[in-house]
């Protein structure tokens, strides 16, 4: 996947970059609307992250330049302006999605991968790690060819792990993933436990190897053991 | 003007007006006395005259009219001075003795002294005065009700604008977005106050304004840092080089910065609301909003076994921002839930007057007030940021809905009045 990323924080940019490198993307940074216009002009690319605030231009215009050459191409703006209006004009003007900074990497990878399968394949695709399968399309997820009857939040917990497989996902980072902004999360660790205590029982039960394993006061990594 | 010259000016001129009319009431009502009397009397003197001429024509002696009775009486010694006195006379007619006023003379005729008196009746004039003074009575009696009540009239109307700015300085809120505005008085002291008082509420208001933007563009500002700050120690977490002391010392500064991102963002949400950034509002029907936020955290539900009683209200609808509502009902509902014990109850009721969340749980240990306040947290829960009540209270004061706790049954209560 071939992403472009427009921030003008580079030390953030830098973040991202090699994050999603990691995953092995194809990330390209630039740091200001001319040069992103520039790029955008000369390469093509599947996804591109845009803030909003630019030193030399408002990323909303380059959204809508963006769009008037390829209507196919990913959008995930990120912006620390966390106003509906901004939020609802982006997604209006043809954003995938919106994320508010300070946003956890991983959520920003989940939602690239969710956007690139989208694009690549309309969707109807599915995901495979060993014997997991998951049809995004229908929320359905398989295990060894049978399927596992999951609750909206579990399936989403689990196409999280598995977009960000052999990382450290954080509890904060899959709260923030599983219930949003503005959620007084006091307890969302104790959900988060639940939902992922669920998960596991339900994966080990139609004999699916154990991947999540459990960091001590941090978070949860889903790996091949 | 000056209030004391108003307080004078008004008062002369109501006394002046007055004064005049008293004037004129008192003449005619005077006159309208005076002759009711002089008639009285040329009654008497027809019915007299009468008399006299129907004796003139008959052997009957007339009868005497003790206004025209003179009485001579020749006496020795001629110096008796001229006397005026009270006396008593008997009228035949009545049958009565009346109060006269009589005046004695001395009148020589060859030599002769003569003493002479002649009478007037003092009944009549006596009335008249008892009349007078009763008018006069009646007259000054209405004249002070009508002074008192010109004058407070007038005085109300002066003070109206002082009672006005009293009850909006009391209303004021800093926090509203409608207009400081006083009523105007031609009264300089008032004017003066009004005056005073209008830039200091704008000198508070435009201070509040300004603290306020900076707390706002603090948090912006920190929201990017903080952004880096996440994004590096998240890099950092998974480069996996680490002994586990520093996985636990950077998993620790980690949740710490998170912690501080999502209370900067929540304050910010509050900061906006208390702005009325969430303008449009559209009916919503928090019965199913209410049911999807239950279905999102059914998981956590049945982990707790808790047991949802759930009475909605399906066609209620009301007119509120859709993302505030959502935020409203998540927070009570998630409020509800984290307070409740295991296998506790849930009960969630909506009607068009109110929604009611109830769960049950121990009695508060602290006062029901210090609930909505920022930052109170129970000690159960260490990373509750303690300002999901906060946002509760400041979306229902936005909407001018009521929010309230009460504590009933072994349950504890939370009443939205919409």
């Amino acid at each position: 996947m071939k992403i472009l990323i427009v921030e003008d924080e580079k030390p953030l940019s830098d973040s991202m970059v090699e994050y999603l490198a990691e995953e092995g993307h194809l990330c390209e940074a630039v740091y200001n609307y001319l040069d992103a216009t520039e790029k955008i002009g000369m390469y093509q690319y599947d996804i591109i992250v845009v803030d909003i605030n630019l030193p030399d231009g408002n990323g909303l215009d380059l959204i809508r330049l963006i769009k008037k050459q390829s209507i196919t191409l990913g959008i995930i703006i990120i912006s620390a302006l966390n106003s509906l209006e901004n939020r609802i004009e982006g997604l209006e003007i043809g954003a995938d999605h919106y994320l508010t900074k300070p946003f956890h990497l991983a959520e920003l990878n989940a939602h690239l991968k969710s956007i690139n399968r989208r694009i690549s394949y309309g969707g109807s695709n599915q995901i495979l790690f060993n014997e997991i399968k998951l049809i995004p399309d229908e929320h359905r997820a398989y295990v060894h060819d049978v399927e596992i009857i999951l609750t909206k939040k579990e399936y989403e917990l689990l196409l999280f792990f598995i977009s960000n497989k052999n990382k450290v996902i954080t509890k904060s980072g899959l709260a923030e993933y599983l219930w949003g902004d503005y959620m007084d999360l006091a307890d969302s660790y104790d959900f988060i436990y639940t939902h992922i205590k669920n998960l596991r029982r339900k994966l080990l039960k139609k004999g699916c190897e154990d991947y999540i394993k459990t960091i001590y006061g941090l978070g949860y990594k889903f790996e091949l053991s | 003007m000056r209030l004391l010259n108003k307080i004078t000016l008004n008062l002369f001129a109501i006394s002046l007006f007055i004064f005049l009319v008293g004037i004129v009431i008192f003449y005619y009502v005077l006159r309208e006395q005076v002759d009711q009397n002089i008639n009285l009397e040329l009654k008497k003197r027809e019915i007299s005259i009468n008399k006299e001429f129907d004796a003139a024509h008959s052997s009957i002696n007339p009868t005497v009219n003790l206004n025209d009775t003179i009485i001579i009486t020749p006496i020795q010694q001629p110096h008796r001075a001229e006397t005026f006195s009270d006396t008593l006379l008997y009228n035949p007619e009545t049958n009565k003795y009346a109060i006269y006023r009589q005046l004695g003379f001395v009148k020589t005729i060859h030599d002769q002294g003569y003493y002479i008196q002649i009478f007037k009746p003092l009944e009549e004039t006596d009335r008249l005065i008892i009349r007078i003074i009763i008018m006069m009575n009646i007259l000054v009696i209405l004249i002070i009700i009508t002074l008192i009540i010109a004058n407070r009239h007038s005085s109300r109307q002066d003070w109206k604008v002082f009672y006005d700015t009293i009850t909006k300085i009391n209303n004021y809120d800093v926090n509203t977005h409608e207009e400081f505005l006083l009523q105007h008085s031609d009264i300089k002291e008032f004017e003066d106050l009004n005056r005073v008082l209008s830039t200091m509420t704008e000198r508070i208001k435009s201070d509040y304004l300004n603290l306020k933007e900076y707390i706002e563009n603090a948090s912006h500002e920190i929201q990017t840092p903080l952004a880096i700050i996440n994004s590096k120690m998240e890099l950092l977490l998974q480069s996996g080089d680490m002994k586990e002391k520093q996985y636990k010392t950077v998993a620790d500064a980690y949740e710490a910065s998170n912690r501080l991102s999502r209370l900067n963002r929540t304050l910010i949400l509050l900061a906006k609301i208390e702005n009325r950034q969430f303008p449009e509002s559209r009916p919503v029907n928090p019965a199913i909003m209410i049911n999807h936020q239950l279905e999102s955290l059914e998981d956590l539900i049945d982990s707790k076994k808790i047991s949802i009683v759930r009475n909605l209200g399906d066609d209620v609808t009301v007119s509120m921002n859709p993302y505030l509502a959502e935020i409203l009902f998540v927070n009570l509902i998630k409020n509800a839930l984290r307070h409740n014990i295991a296998g506790g109850e849930l009960n969630i009721g909506l009607s068009v007057k109110c929604l009611k969340i109830a769960n049950s749980g121990p009695p508060l240990q602290v006062d029901p007030e210090t609930l909505f306040k920022r930052f109170h947290t129970s000690s159960s829960s260490p990373e509750s940021l303690g300002l999901g009540l906060s946002i509760v209270q400041k979306i229902c004061t936005m909407y001018g809905f009521k929010v309230s706790y009460s504590y009933q049954d072994n349950m504890h209560v939370m009443q939205v009045v919409f």
